[in-house]
């Protein structure tokens, strides 16, 4: 069905209308939207496609009529409305509004009676269906004019289908589409209502706020015609008209001003109370240690810590260990102690726990003491206290200045400063007052050459005792031998032992360092006296010591470990007798097939020079034997020994040698007998030359070092012998004293100069000043012996040893220190010697 | 440990030694030579000044750490030695 009369009244578009039985309403809902007080409704009318369907409508309509609308009743048929165009387009406007219901059925009521319509818009309704939409037409606007219209239908129902507008039928269509939707609206909130359950409320719901796309309420975009178009007149009019409705609009009663307000929540006051927020202070400087300490200990912090939880009681543990990294940065020990207690009973564990701590407290110390840091820490400062108490010896023994308190200041002061000085001195050495005013006044008269010259004496060369090495541990053992380490000139080995047969007893053999005199910082002890002892060279941690039994240990200082890294009393030809001497040689052995290196010679009672290697433990193959050799008077070396003496015969007994410096194959022996052989290493079956001058047994043999003819032999008959190489005769005999010469060395500073150690006394002998009398003579206490001499390769000093244990070390002072290459002068000396 | 009671009998009997304190980490005095109120008084001061001492070295480099310390005072001398777990003092007069 098409609607007739539109065309020419109205500008809206012909539309037909055709009406399907949906339940929903479209159009009418576009109708119904909006408040606005524009009066060009826009209605959808329905049509019914039969007479039937619309009468049945008009009943219900009559009925309904002047009552608002029943919801019941009007869900009836319901039918949607479709529009066509005439083109057969559907233009079914979709709805954007859906009004409120409950606004929607107050204004019903109200609007009922009082509504006013102009005709326009009845006339508007008659003439067509409008596609306008507008916004905001309330449903009780419509109500009114449906059953105005409606009655009217009524009366002409007769008449014409196309008057008989299904529009107002639209209108309860459209109540009771509003009716419908209200009811729908209602039915599903609540639904909604009785979907929320106790789980949802609890339950965490996500809430995401985003920006919705631009909802457009209201688009109505301008449209541009042209003035030649057919539609230009129409679009003029209806410009006009609008202007003059905007004209129209002030003051008239069609438009109502509307003021909105939102509604603001009452504001309420609610009280909060919390507990109070403890506040701490806490202070702490970062320094830059502290920063380095916390970067390093992250690394190293978690594995020992988790090993010492696992053993014992995991609070304490890590509180103790937090105690001990942090005691600089922390304050509060305790506390940490009592927080990490876990357990129930809190005043029964305190007290455990702080038992405990105490215990532990005590472990640690014990553990302390016990550390070998704490041992360490001791050892440095025994040695620091050593230097304090030496300090002045051992500073002269490195020969560096002494300082004296209180200094005297050199500087040439004022004279005020000077009597202050003096008065001071005065004071503390009143002894020495004239010689002060004698400095004072050379002082004052502001010459530094001339204090310093002012009081030089010439003193004569003396020994200085400066300290000594002893310990209880040697009281009482001889001193048989001492040896400097080649590489360490402070360390120096000390054998005890006695000489005698019937005196033998255990030996000892000490490593002393110039850093504690009054303890060993090695003690080996052994079985047997020691009665030789020699660092080695090759190694220097490897000291041989040779003993009265005649077993030779090597030992390595290195270690603390006492005993012996090697021993020959094992050995199948180990000495017998005594080893006198111990020497380690370096030497070529191209003919043993051996490289060039280091060996081990001793010499002992037994007569035999061995010479020893360190392979698989020590072994040992004979260099030398010796042989008895009667005197020159009767016999002739070698041979005839047997005849002349009916006792057993055997080897004499080699006390001492020593090796040329020049050249290590040859080397000097002396015996028993008094003999001194030259041999050589290459013949071990007879000697080179046999020098014969001393009547007791020679005790040392000495090569001077620096002039390589002349050697040195002290023996028990008193007597000291410069020898020559070349001569079978001595050149020049010393004798002082009756006594017999245990020990003798050259200085290693001066060609001329040697010590000489007979029992009662030291002697310092310069060939250059005298061959007659010794420099220097030393006497040595009541008692005590002195057996062993050692001169000190770096300093001026001088090492004596005695029969009581004791090592005493001396300096040798304002020696004239002497030219030690003028071998000539020697020479020379030995010459007028020779020919006086 | 033997050892360590015998160096410490030995370090005791030096001359001019007047004391020896040994103080834990936390400034109590393990062990003592002198009398108590005495170990008292050095073990609380020698802390604070270990600890000045100690972070001065480090403060320069924070690799380098403290290992002696020497008070030299007109009457005596105090050596310290300082360690994690202890302080080792020992005060000698020389000048008697």
């Amino acid at each position: 069905m098409s609607s007739s009369a539109h065309a020419g009244k109205s500008k809206r578009h012909s539309v037909v209308v055709s009406v399907t039985s949906k339940p929903e309403f479209n159009m009418k809902r576009t109708s119904i939207s909006g408040t606005s007080s524009q009066r060009q409704i826009s209605h959808a009318s329905g049509f019914h496609p039969s007479r039937i369907g619309s009468l049945s409508r008009r009943s219900i309509l009559i009925t309904s009529d002047g009552k608002t609308m029943d919801k019941g009743s009007l869900i009836g048929s319901k039918h949607t409305i479709q529009v066509f165009d005439e083109q057969g387009k559907d233009v079914t406007p979709r709805p954007l509004y859906r009004p409120e219901p409950s606004a929607s059925l107050h204004r019903q009521s109200k609007i009922l009676s009082t509504q006013d319509f102009s005709g326009a818009t009845g006339s508007d309704f008659l003439s067509s269906l409008s596609m306008h939409q507008t916004s905001g037409v309330n449903a009780s606007l419509v109500g009114p004019f449906s059953r105005t219209y409606g009655s009217s239908s009524i009366s002409k129902s007769t008449t014409s289908t196309t008057e008989s507008i299904a529009d107002e039928i639209v209108e309860p269509g459209s109540r009771r589409d509003t009716a419908i939707s209200l009811s729908d609206v209602l039915v599903r909130r609540e639904e909604i209502k009785e979907q929320l359950t106790k789980e949802d409320i609890d339950k965490r719901v996500d809430i995401y706020l985003t920006e919705t796309e631009t909802i457009w309420l209201l688009d109505m975009p301008t449209v541009m015609v042209s003035i030649e178009s057919e539609d230009a007149e129409k679009v003029k009019e209806r410009n006009k008209d609008y202007i003059e409705l905007c004209k129209n609009r002030v003051g008239n009663d069609c438009f109502v001003e509307r003021m909105m307000q939102t509604l603001n929540g009452a504001p309420k006051n609610k009280e909060v109370q919390c507990d109070k927020i403890l506040m701490e202070d806490k202070g702490i400087m970062a320094t830059s240690w502290d920063l380095y300490d916390s970067f390093n200990a992250l690394e190293t912090t978690l594995a020992p810590s988790v090993t010492e939880r696992s053993s014992r009681p995991t609070s304490l543990s890590s509180s103790k260990s937090n105690v001990t990294k942090d005691r600089e940065r922390t304050m509060s020990i305790t506390s940490t102690d009592r927080e990490s207690i876990t357990s129930s009973s809190i005043i029964d564990l305190e007290s455990v726990i702080l038992a405990r701590i105490h215990e532990e407290e005590e472990d640690h110390s014990e553990a302390i003491l016990k550390s070998e840091k704490f041992q360490q820490d001791l050892f440095f400062m025994e040695r620091v206290l050593m230097e304090n108490v030496f300090q002045p010896k051992l500073a002269a023994y490195r020969q560096l200045p002494v300082l004296i308190e209180p200094v005297l200041t050199s500087d040439a002061g004022k004279e005020e400063a000077v009597t202050e000085e003096a008065e001071e001195e005065e004071e503390e050495e009143e002894g020495e007052e004239e010689e002060e005013e004698q400095k004072e006044i050379v002082v004052g008269s502001s010459i530094l050459l001339d204090l310093s010259e002012a009081p030089e004496e010439i003193l004569p060369p003396s020994l200085e005792r400066l300290w000594s090495y002893t310990c209880e541990l040697t009281n009482g053992h001889n001193v048989s031998c001492m040896a400097w380490n080649k590489l360490n000139p402070d360390l120096l080995a000390v054998g005890y032992g006695q000489f005698g047969f019937q005196e033998q007893k255990k030996g000892l053999a000490c490593c002393w360092s110039l850093k504690n005199p009054m303890w060993p910082e090695r003690i080996y002890q052994c079985d047997h006296g020691v009665t030789a002892l020699d660092f080695s060279l090759a190694n220097p941690n490897l000291l041989a010591v040779g003993m009265y039994s005649g077993t030779i240990a090597i030992y390595n200082v290195q270690t603390h470990n006492t005993t012996a890294l090697l021993d020959s009393s094992e050995s199948f030809d180990k000495h017998i007798g005594p080893v006198w001497q111990l020497k380690w040689i370096e030497q070529d052995r191209g003919t043993t097939g051996d490289d060039k290196g280091e060996i081990l010679i001793s010499i002992s009672g037994d007569g035999r020079i061995t010479k020893w290697l360190i392979r698989k433990g020590l072994g040992c193959t004979d260099l030398m034997k010796l042989k008895r050799t009667a005197s020159e008077r009767k016999k002739l070396t070698g041979e005839k020994e047997k005849k002349s003496e009916a006792l057993i015969s055997r080897q004499p007994p080699g006390m001492c040698f020593d090796f040329d410096p020049r050249n290590t194959n040859i080397y000097l022996a002396g015996t028993e007998e008094g003999h001194i052989h030259k041999c050589s290493c290459s013949y071990n079956e007879q000697f080179l030359e046999t020098y014969q001058a001393h009547k007791g047994p020679v005790y040392k043999i000495a090569w001077n070092p620096f002039s390589t003819d002349m050697f040195l032999s002290c023996s028990a008959d008193w007597s000291i012998i410069l020898w020559r190489q070349d001569s079978l005769r001595p050149i020049l005999t010393f004798s002082s004293t009756t006594n017999v010469v245990h020990d003798i060395m050259w200085s290693p500073k001066s060609a001329f100069v040697f010590a000489a150690v007979n029992e009662g006394r030291v002697e310092i002998w310069d060939l250059s000043v005298s061959t007659l009398d010794p420099l220097i003579v030393t006497f040595a206490n009541p008692g005590v012996k002195f057996t062993t001499v050692l001169f000190a390769r770096n300093t001026d000093c001088i090492l004596i040893g005695d029969s009581d244990g004791i090592v005493s070390v001396y300096e040798l002072r304002n020696m004239t220190a002497s030219d030690s290459n003028k071998v000539d002068a020697l020479h020379d000396i030995i010459g007028s010697a020779l020919a006086s | 440990m033997a050892e360590v009671e015998e160096t410490l009998k030995r370090i005791q009997s030096q001359k001019g030694v007047q004391g020896v304190i040994v103080v834990n980490s936390e400034g109590i005095p393990i062990k003592s030579m002198v009398d108590n109120s005495t170990t008292v008084q050095y073990a609380g001061l020698m802390h604070s000044f270990i600890m000045k001492a100690k972070s001065t070295v480090r403060d320069i480099d924070p690799q380098n750490d403290l290992t002696f310390l020497r008070i030299c005072s007109k009457k005596n001398e105090i050596m310290i030695a300082p360690d994690k777990d202890y302080f080792l003092i020992v005060i000698q007069n020389l000048t008697e």
